[in-house]
C-alpha cells in the first residue's frame, strides 16, 4: 500500500478522496494555490503545500511544482481527481519517470481515449457499438457526401481535436452539408489549431448512458451498472440517475458486460467510464473518459462499493476487491450537482457563504467542501458541492430528494437549488421521461413564458 | 515578522512616513552611511518586487497589496516568497560557501539560494538590491510557494 498520497486537486473532489485515504490509514498531502489557502481540503490533509498563485495553470495545472511537492513531502502516489490533470497523459508519463505512482490508467490508455478518431477505433475492436459515421478525418466534400447518404441524415460533423460542443455542425440534408462541413473546419482550426473534421449519424432525442467499469491493469474487469446523465445544459450534466430508467435489467446486463469485456480485452488499469448516447434501445459510442468522475456517487450509492477505495486498492498492485457477481444493484439513487450559479441565467456566482445548513437523514450524502463563513474565489469551477440521494426505488428516492433540498440552506450566494426545487415536481422527470435536449427546451421555454432574456 | 528587525530606528520611519504622507508623494528614500530607508505608499512595491505580487495584481488589478487585509499573508514588504515548490540550498555545492549571509549586500539578480525541484537545481535571483537582514528558512528545508525566504531592505 500507498506511503503517502498527494491530492492533485481541489474542492470536494479533494475531500472526497481524502476521506478514503484516511479510512485506508494512508497520510494525504493537499496542494492548493494562494487563492485556496483555507480550504477545507487544505484544512483537513496532514500535510499542505502551496503550489502556486491562483490562475489554475500556474497551480493546479503546474505539473513541475505538483511533482516537487512530491518530492519535499515524501509523496509516493499521486490521485488527480477529475478534470485538471486527471487525463493528462504527460503528467503521467512524468510521474512515471518520477516512481510516483498515478492513481489512474496507463498513459498510452488516457492517449489513446483522449483522441476522438483513435478512441472510437479503439472501442469498434473492442467490440463496443459506436455511432455510424466515417472512419477517420474527412476532407473532401464528395466524400463527405458519400458517408451522408449510407448513414442517413441528419449527420454531425465533429472536430477530432475537440470537445465542449465547438467545432460542432449538423447537416439536415445534401444541401446543408457544404455549409456545415466548412464551417465545422474552420471552427475546428479557429479553437483546436487542427481543422481536422468527422461525420457521425446525428441522433434526434437519444439519452445519455454511461457504463462504469473498473479495471485491474492485468486483463480482469468488472462493471458497476449504468448512470443516466441525460439532464445537461451546454454539455455540463447536472442531475444523474443510477440506474437509468430506461433500462432493464436485460439491456443493463447485456451492455454492462460488453463494456467489462471491452476493458478487460484492453488490459485497462482503474476507474473508467463508458459514455452512449442511447436512442430507440440501441447503444452509440460516445467517448470513454479514463478517470473518476464527479456522478461515480451514485453508483456507490446503488452498489456499496467505494470507487475511490478500489482505485487506490488497484493502482497499489492489490488488484480488484471484487468479481462481477459480488456486485449487486440496490435501490435507485439521484444527484444534484449544486453550482453557485444563479438558477435561471446561470451566471456564476462567488463570494461569501454566510449560511450553509445541509440536509440529513437516512440515504442523504453531501459531497462539499465549503462551510459557512467560506469564501467561493473566483478563479474555478462554480460547483459547490453534490446532493446523493439514495432510496430503496425510483419514487422513494425522489420523495427524499423532495424532502432533502427542502431543507438545503446555502444563502450569501446564489445556487442552483431552486431550480431542483423546480425539475423535481416535474412530471417528466418524475416519469424519468427525458432526452438530453429536454433540460434546455425546458428552460428555454419557461425563459419565454416569464419574459426573461437569457444569453 | 517586522519585529525580528529591532535595530531600526522606528522613528526616523514614523517621520518618513509622516511626511509622506503630509506630501502626498508616494516615496521617500533616505541613506545614512550603512542604513538606507524607502518608505513608499501602496503600488510602487509592485514594481519593486514583480515575482511576489505578479499573482494577486493580475487578479484584482484595483486592489492595493499594502492596503488590504491579504497583506496579512505577506507581513513583510521586505521578504522574498519563494517562487516555486521545492528544497533550499544555501550554497551551490555542499560544503561550500553560502551565497549570503545575514549582512550582505545583494545586487538585483545575483544568485542568494538555491532551490532544487524535479531533480533541478533553480538558481533564486534576489529580486532588488539590498542588504540582506535575515534569513528565514533552514539549510535543505522544504519550502512551498510564497513562503518568506529571506528579507532583503
Amino acid at each position: 500500500m500507498f506511503h503517502k498520497i498527494l491530492i492533485a486537486n481541489r474542492g470536494e473532489i479533494a475531500l472526497r478522496v481524502l476521506r478514503a485515504c484516511r479510512e485506508l490509514g494512508i497520510p494525504t498531502v493537499a496542494v492548493h494555490s494562494t487563492a485556496d489557502s483555507d480550504a477545507m481540503h487544505v484544512r483537513l490533509a496532514d500535510e499542505s503545500v502551496c503550489i502556486g498563485p491562483p490562475p489554475s495553470r500556474d497551480s493546479y495545472l503546474n505539473i513541475h511544482q505538483i511533482v516537487a511537492a512530491c518530492e519535499i513531502t515524501g509523496a509516493d502516489a499521486i490521485h488527480p481527481g477529475y478534470g485538471f490533470l486527471s487525463e493528462n497523459a504527460k503528467f503521467a508519463d512524468i510521474l512515471e519517470a518520477h516512481k510516483i505512482t498515478f492513481i489512474g490508467p496507463t498513459a498510452d490508455h488516457i492517449r489513446i481515449m483522449g483522441d476522438k478518431i483513435e478512441a472510437k477505433r479503439t472501442a469498434k475492436r473492442l467490440g463496443i457499438p459506436v455511432v455510424p459515421g466515417s472512419e477517420g478525418g474527412v476532407s473532401d466534400e464528395a466524400e463527405a457526401a458519400r458517408i451522408c447518404a449510407d448513414i442517413g441524415y441528419p449527420v454531425i460533423i465533429k472536430a477530432t481535436a475537440g470537445g465542449g460542443g465547438r467545432g460542432m455542425k449538423v447537416a439536415r440534408n445534401e444541401e446543408e452539408l457544404a455549409m456545415a462541413l466548412a464551417t465545422a473546419r474552420s471552427e475546428a482550426g479557429a479553437a483546436f489549431g487542427n481543422s481536422e473534421v468527422y461525420i457521425e449519424k446525428y441522433l434526434q432525442k437519444p439519452r445519455h448512458i454511461e457504463v462504469q467499469i473498473m479495471g485491474d491493469g492485468a486483463g480482469k474487469a468488472v462493471h458497476l451498472g449504468e448512470r443516466d446523465c441525460s439532464l445537461q445544459r451546454r454539455h455540463q450534466k447536472i442531475w444523474e440517475e443510477a440506474n437509468s430508467p430506461a433500462l432493464n435489467a436485460e439491456e443493463r446486463e447485456k451492455i454492462g458486460m460488453i463494456c467489462a469485456r471491452a476493458v478487460a480485452g484492453l488490459g485497462y488499469r482503474g476507474a473508467g467510464t463508458i459514455e452512449f448516447l442511447y436512442e430507440n434501445g440501441e447503444f452509440y459510442f460516445i467517448e470513454m473518459n479514463t478517470r473518476l468522475q464527479v456522478e461515480h456517487t451514485i453508483t456507490e450509492a446503488i452498489t456499496g462499493i467505494d470507487l475511490v477505495h478500489e482505485q487506490i486498492r488497484i493502482a497499489s498492485g492489490g488488484g480488484l476487491s471484487m468479481s462481477q457477481e459480488d456486485i449487486k444493484f440496490s435501490g435507485h439513487a439521484i444527484e444534484c450537482r449544486i453550482n453557485a450559479e444563479d438558477p435561471r441565467t446561470f451566471v456564476p456566482s462567488p463570494g461569501k457563504i454566510t449560511h450553509y445548513h445541509t440536509p440529513g437523514g437516512l440515504g442523504i450524502r453531501i459531497d462539499s467542501g465549503v462551510y459557512a463563513g467560506y469564501k467561493i474565489p473566483p478563479y474555478y469551477d462554480s460547483m459547490i458541492g453534490k446532493l446523493i440521494v439514495h432510496g430503496r426505488n425510483r419514487v422513494e428516492c425522489m420523495m427524499r430528494l423532495r424532502r432533502a433540498l427542502d431543507e438545503f440552506v446555502v444563502d450569501g450566494i446564489k445556487s442552483t437549488l431552486p431550480l431542483f426545487r423546480d425539475l423535481v415536481g416535474n412530471p417528466d422527470i418524475a416519469n424519468g421521461d427525458y432526452d438530453i435536449h429536454w433540460l434546455e427546451k425546458y428552460l428555454a421555454e419557461k425563459d419565454a413564458a416569464e419574459g426573461i432574456a437569457n444569453v | 515578522m517586522a519585529a525580528k528587525n529591532s535595530g531600526i530606528d522606528q522613528a526616523l520611519i514614523r517621520d518618513l512616513a509622516g511626511i509622506l504622507n503630509e506630501t502626498d508623494l508616494t516615496e521617500i528614500e533616505v541613506e545614512q552611511g550603512e542604513l538606507r530607508i524607502r518608505v513608499s505608499r501602496q503600488g510602487t512595491q509592485m514594481m519593486a518586487a514583480p515575482q511576489m505580487y505578479a499573482a494577486p495584481a493580475q487578479s484584482a488589478p484595483m486592489q492595493s497589496v499594502s492596503a488590504t487585509p491579504a497583506a496579512a499573508t505577506v507581513p513583510n514588504v521586505n521578504n522574498v516568497p519563494s517562487p516555486m515548490v521545492g528544497t533550499v540550498y544555501f550554497s551551490a555545492a555542499p560544503g561550500a560557501a553560502p551565497f549570503i549571509e545575514v549582512g550582505t549586500k545583494v545586487k538585483e539578480g545575483q544568485t542568494i539560494l538555491i532551490i532544487e525541484a524535479m531533480k533541478t537545481m533553480n538558481q533564486i535571483p534576489a529580486p532588488r538590491s539590498g542588504t540582506v537582514t535575515a534569513i528565514l528558512v533552514e539549510d535543505a528545508q522544504p519550502v512551498e510557494y510564497g513562503e518568506p525566504l529571506i528579507v532583503i531592505e
